[in-house]
């Protein structure tokens, strides 16, 4: 955990991924006026995984906003509402479905303060519950948020831990620029300690999860607690591994990492999207780019999700993006010398 | 690595020499200090000792030849070395590279289906190895065409060239009889001009009085800087120790010995701890006292990390060391390593620390509790510490006293004097001025006691 | 008596002070002045890329914002620097865009396609066809959210209509009610393709009542026709009744960009077009009633020529951008 020690002392409680980000968002709309929840099924339903919950009873349909399925006009009237002064919060159903959007999000949201000369901001929150593991096939599995790490005027987070979760929403809350929370879907249910009240995760700061000095594993969402695990298993055989948790991808925290594999000389990457021009390409070539080049001492590896769409078969699901088991394997044979 | 042996200079006006006589022969052992060879000038004739142990080859200046001073005319190996040829070899004497051997292109299977590691290897007439291992065989003047690759396809690793390095150093350390007690006082180095109450500077373990060096420049000019080593380190005599009280009253020994009217001190790491004891048992005198990182406040240390800088012979294994001392593992440059490996070039003194370390820090604990002198004392106090130190964790500083002062410096490791000098000594300078503003700089009385 | 001869003078007449009626003149002969100067600019090789003149379009523009105030929003088209200039933007910097100044609206960053002058309530020009339509409603989601009162006035184009997001965003604002009028300039051809081959309707306004709001369909080079349908639009929206959708029917005299070969139409009818000129059809009305006469038209031309003159030379006398400040505004600089 990395909670600020300056804040003042409050309640921690244990709550869910979910619990978490509505906390956040019940946070930041009882502080702020202008935060607004925008989304399909958002309203009385709860949202699809029952993030807003209960917010519509408590903040009314004014302020959480139940869209028609028009995920290309809800996204564009989020950015015409952050640029005119609102804080609207995006609820994409599925990451999937952003592909609708992507107009939006990557030619307005991401370029307006740019082409009109700094002249306006457009301070955007959008959420995506994202990844697959929950049977739900092809275009509902997907992880794009390395499509959104390509362009420059977003941010892009992907918090871990329910404490991150709230965090990084209340963080991207009170940014002045589009930022894109993903959200793993398999990450909803899980549980930890998140404070009572307000407090913030730095946009573009890692989590040094472990400390270790044989291999930096780099790992992101739902791949950060399979990493912790197998680095557990890693620690009976004598391997003892680092394990950062990104957390933003855009922009990267290139410190955090480069110090990390000048000292154990071996980085593999984890994550969830398509392995080809990923997240692990970037991660690989900024430490092949960077001072701790001359401190590698073996191949970068990179674990990432198959060449495939996600199939629906749970045997095949699993196969088709990385497991506790193809860390451990990996990250021995990489540490032994065998790669 | 191979020792030169060269045509030395013994004549304030020879330019060449001749080699009378060999008293080794080709490929057989000398140890260092052993007649090696007579040389001749126009003025005397003289023996030259050989400056390693090892086997001597590649005698290139047979007897009666005459070179010019400074040239390598034979190379020793360390032994068990592996023999090839010397660094500065004619090209024309070294064995051609294999390329395009009729074997290689025979194959028509490889021919057919080169696997692109292969097609590497037989384009490109390079070592195969690590950028790590390439960084190390740099920084040790290795070329990598000496070393075996112990990787998937001959690939030479970090570890690769370690192991070579600890072969060639392995004899040497064989030599080494650890360490001869000494005797005498500790050293204490004066800088600075100041007229006021002076600055007392106690390093930790494995370190020096060079280590304060990034900190001075910041120190408040006008208070003169003494810098105490400890035995065993830097100029210090090797004084045999037995607990960390019989270290205390060598520092409170040498302390007296410079009848100081005062001091303001400071101390890093076992520094720390021996200043709290100096404190503790000389009150009156201490003007203030600034803990970093200090020793003596919990059970815990790293002491993997402190046992390995004091083993380290070699900057390679040393750098890893320090480098988990620090946050910015960046900060360890090739040339801070090679400047602290400069300080610990002594055999005897890197073996005396090791054993220092294991009498003051068994099993990685701390042997030795000042919680109750710091309860004690009354002089205006601080600690100062990384809350990135692994060596020993800052939490232990929540042990001490209300009425002391702490200080945690973000994203700084054991060392804040050399991590981050510039916010460190702003805190030095402030808790100086303020006991200062407490009583009036320290004085003698008529019969040399401290007021 | 005297109602019945108001009645029958148009609605501009009746609704606009003569110096407003004057000033509306000026803005239009201002827009087709700012853009033969641009065009002369690009062939003299002084403006880099493209543009999209909308000459014979000006009292569409014009006539949409006679009843916006500077508080009102407006998002803009590729086809925008009618809308820039009518929402009060000044030529000056405009030219300083277009030749890629630092001094420009966008610093040089935008150029032609994303031309604004934000402080005048206008949210940008758009380079991606009904770009604009769904940040317009979220402008209005806004303006009802925080009450500020504020009307949002979304430009299209007839292409824009065949958009999803033309779609999208008319259902959620007659959902919502929100205050906002969306403005179709149809000026027949998307690029090449005529709106008879590409929209199922015979009037884009038609579709106006699939979203159960009001529709009307308006001769865009008549001034006063289309301030008339703004007004009632603008007003409605103003009240909380809800968006509205006008067609306004008008032509663009040049080519889609600067690369159009004009292969899709006949000389005749862009003719038959430059003959309905709107500049020429309100000037008229002026003279009729006595509002502006020839020699007053006179000294507007030269007093707008004089304007556009020294309008370039600031353009071509400004700083560029340094390149070193290439990155500049992609994100929000924030104190460290």
């Amino acid at each position: 955990m990395s909670m600020p020690l300056r804040e003042t002392p409050t309640e921690v409680r244990e709550l869910s991924y979910a619990e978490a980000i509505r906390d956040g968002l019940a946070v930041a709309m009882e502080r702020d006026e202008r935060v607004i929840l925008m989304g399909e099924d958002i309203g009385v339903y709860g949202g699809a995984f029952q993030v807003s919950g209960d917010l519509v009873q408590r903040f009314g349909e004014d302020r959480v906003v139940d869209t028609p399925i028009s995920e290309l006009g809800g996204a564009g009237i989020a950015v015409g509402a952050a640029l005119t002064g609102l804080r609207p919060v995006y609820e994409f159903q599925f990451s999937d479905f952003a592909t609708l959007a992507m107009e939006q999000i990557v030619n307005q949201a991401a370029k307006l303060r740019f082409m009109l000369g700094g002249a306006v901001s457009v301070p955007l929150v959008m959420r995506f519950p994202a990844g697959s593991g929950t049977g739900a096939a092809a275009q509902h599995s997907q992880s794009l948020e390395a499509w959104f790490g390509h362009v420059p005027g977003l941010k892009v987070c992907q918090a871990a831990t329910p404490y991150d979760a709230k965090g990084l929403l209340l963080a991207a809350l009170e940014d002045p620029d589009p930022v894109m929370l993903f959200e793993h879907k398999l990450l909803y249910k899980t549980k930890g300690p998140v404070p009572e009240g307000h407090y913030t995760v730095p946009i573009g700061q890692a989590h040094l999860c472990r400390r270790g000095g044989d291999v930096t594993i780099v790992a992101t969402a739902v791949m950060v607690h399979r990493a912790l695990a197998a680095a557990d298993k890693l620690a009976e055989e004598g391997i003892e591994a680092e394990v950062i948790d990104l957390r933003t991808i855009r922009p990267l925290d290139r410190k955090t990492v480069v110090e990390s594999v000048a000292k154990t000389s071996r980085l593999m990457v984890v994550y969830e999207g398509v392995k080809t021009l990923g997240i692990g390409a970037e991660v690989s070539a900024m430490i092949a780019e960077s001072e701790a080049f001359d401190y590698l001492d073996a191949p970068i590896v990179r674990l990432g999700g198959a060449e495939a769409p996600i199939p629906y078969n749970p045997d095949l699901e699993k196969a088709a993006v990385p497991q506790e088991p193809d860390i451990l394997e990996a990250a021995r044979s990489l540490v032994r010398g065998r790669l | 690595m191979p020792v030169e042996v060269i045509m030395p200079k013994v004549d304030m006006d020879m330019t060449r020499g001749r080699v009378a006589a060999w008293h080794v022969e080709e490929g057989a052992a000398v140890a260092t200090g052993d007649p090696l060879f007579d040389i001749e000038t126009d003025k005397a004739a003289m023996e030259v000792e050989s400056p390693a142990s090892g086997r001597l080859h590649h005698i290139r200046a047979a007897a009666g030849a005459e070179v010019a001073i400074g040239t390598a005319i034979a190379w020793i190996y360390a032994e068990g070395e592996a023999v090839c040829d010397p660094p500065a070899a004619d090209t024309a004497a070294t064995v051609p590279a294999q390329i395009g051997s009729p074997e290689d292109t025979a194959e028509p299977m490889a021919a057919q289906h080169p696997r692109p590691s292969d097609a590497l290897s037989s384009s490109v007439e390079k070592a195969r190895a690590t950028p790590q291992a390439r960084r190390l065989a740099r920084e040790s003047g290795l070329t990598l065409n000496v070393i075996e690759g112990s990787g998937p396809r001959g690939r030479i690793g970090g570890a690769d060239v370690e192991a070579h390095l600890l072969r060639n150093e392995g004899a040497a350390a064989e030599t080494t009889q650890g360490w001869q007690a000494e005797a005498g006082s500790l050293v204490v180095h004066r800088a600075g001009s100041g007229k006021r109450t002076p600055i007392l500077l106690i390093h930790g373990f494995a370190a020096d009085a060079d280590g304060w060096q990034k900190l001075e420049p910041y120190l408040a000019p006008d208070h003169p800087r003494l810098k105490l080593e400890l035995p065993g380190h830097g100029r210090s005599p090797k004084r045999p120790v037995e607990s960390f009280r019989g270290l205390a009253r060598m520092v409170v020994e040498a302390f007296d010995r410079e009848d100081l009217p005062g001091a303001h001190l400071v101390g890093h790491s076992l520094g720390g701890a021996l200043a709290l004891a100096l404190a503790d048992v000389r009150p009156k005198r201490i003007a203030s006292l600034s803990l970093l990182a200090p020793a003596g406040l919990g059970p815990e240390i790293d002491g993997r990390i402190l046992s390995g800088v004091a083993r380290a012979g070699r900057k390679d294994s040393l750098a890893p060391w320090l480098r988990e001392l620090v946050h910015n593992g960046t900060l360890i440059s090739g040339d801070y390593v090679a400047a602290a490996m400069r300080a610990r070039q002594d055999p005897a003194l890197r073996a005396y620390q090791r054993d220092l370390a294991e009498t003051l820090f068994p099993d990685s604990t701390q042997s030795v509790d000042l919680l109750a002198a710091l309860e004690r004392l009354q002089v205006p106090t601080q600690i100062v510490w990384g809350r990135a130190d692994r060596v020993v964790p800052w939490k232990q500083a929540l042990r001490a006293p209300g009425r002391v002062a702490l200080h945690l410096l973000r994203e700084v490791g054991h060392l804040p004097q050399i991590e981050t000098p510039e916010d460190l000594a702003p805190l030095l300078n402030n808790l100086i001025r303020l006991a200062e503003l407490d009583r009036p700089p320290m004085t003698l009385d008529a019969k040399g006691v401290a007021l | 008596m005297l109602e019945t001869a108001t009645a029958n003078l148009p609605f501009a007449v009746r609704q606009y002070s003569a110096e407003q009626l004057r000033e509306a003149l000026r803005k239009m002969l201002l827009i087709r002045r700012f853009e033969e100067g641009a065009e002369d600019s690009y062939t003299r090789g002084l403006i880099h890329g493209t543009m999209h003149l909308s000459i014979g379009q000006e009292a569409s523009a014009v006539g949409a914002c006679m009843p916006l105030t500077d508080a009102d929003k407006i998002t803009s088209t590729h086809r925008g620097h009618g809308h820039c200039i009518a929402k009060g933007a000044e030529v000056a910097r405009m030219f300083a865009e277009f030749f890629g100044k630092e001094t420009g609206y966008c610093r040089g960053r935008g150029g032609s396609m994303h031309i604004a002058d934000v402080t005048k309530g206008n949210l940008g020009a758009n380079g991606i066809v009904a770009g604009g339509i769904p940040i317009a409603v979220g402008a209005a989601l806004s303006a009802k959210r925080l009450k500020t009162g504020s009307v949002v006035l979304c430009f299209f184009g007839d292409g824009a209509g065949n958009e999803g997001a033309f779609h999208e965003s008319l259902n959620m604002a007659a959902i919502w009610d929100l205050p906002v009028v969306f403005f179709c300039e149809n000026n027949k051809y998307a690029m090449s393709t005529a709106t008879e081959r590409s929209t199922a309707v015979h009037n884009i306004a038609e579709r106006a009542a699939a979203y159960a709001m009001p529709g009307i369909t308006v001769d865009g080079n008549d001034f006063s026709a289309v301030a008339e349908a703004s007004h009632v639009a603008v007003e409605r929206a103003r009240a909380g009744q809800g968006p509205s959708l006008i067609e306004s029917v008008t032509y663009r005299w040049r080519g889609h960009s600067k690369s159009d070969r004009n292969r899709y139409r006949s000389k005749e009818e862009i003719e038959s077009w430059v003959a309905r000129d709107p500049i020429g059809r309100f000037a008229e009305l002026l003279r009729e009633q006595a509002i502006l006469d020839a020699e007053g038209f006179k000294a507007l031309e030269d007093a707008v020529e004089r304007e556009i003159a020294a309008a370039i030379d600031f353009a071509k006398t400004s700083p560029a951008p340094d390149p070193l400040a290439l990155t500049r505004d992609v994100y929000t600089e924030r104190p460290a």
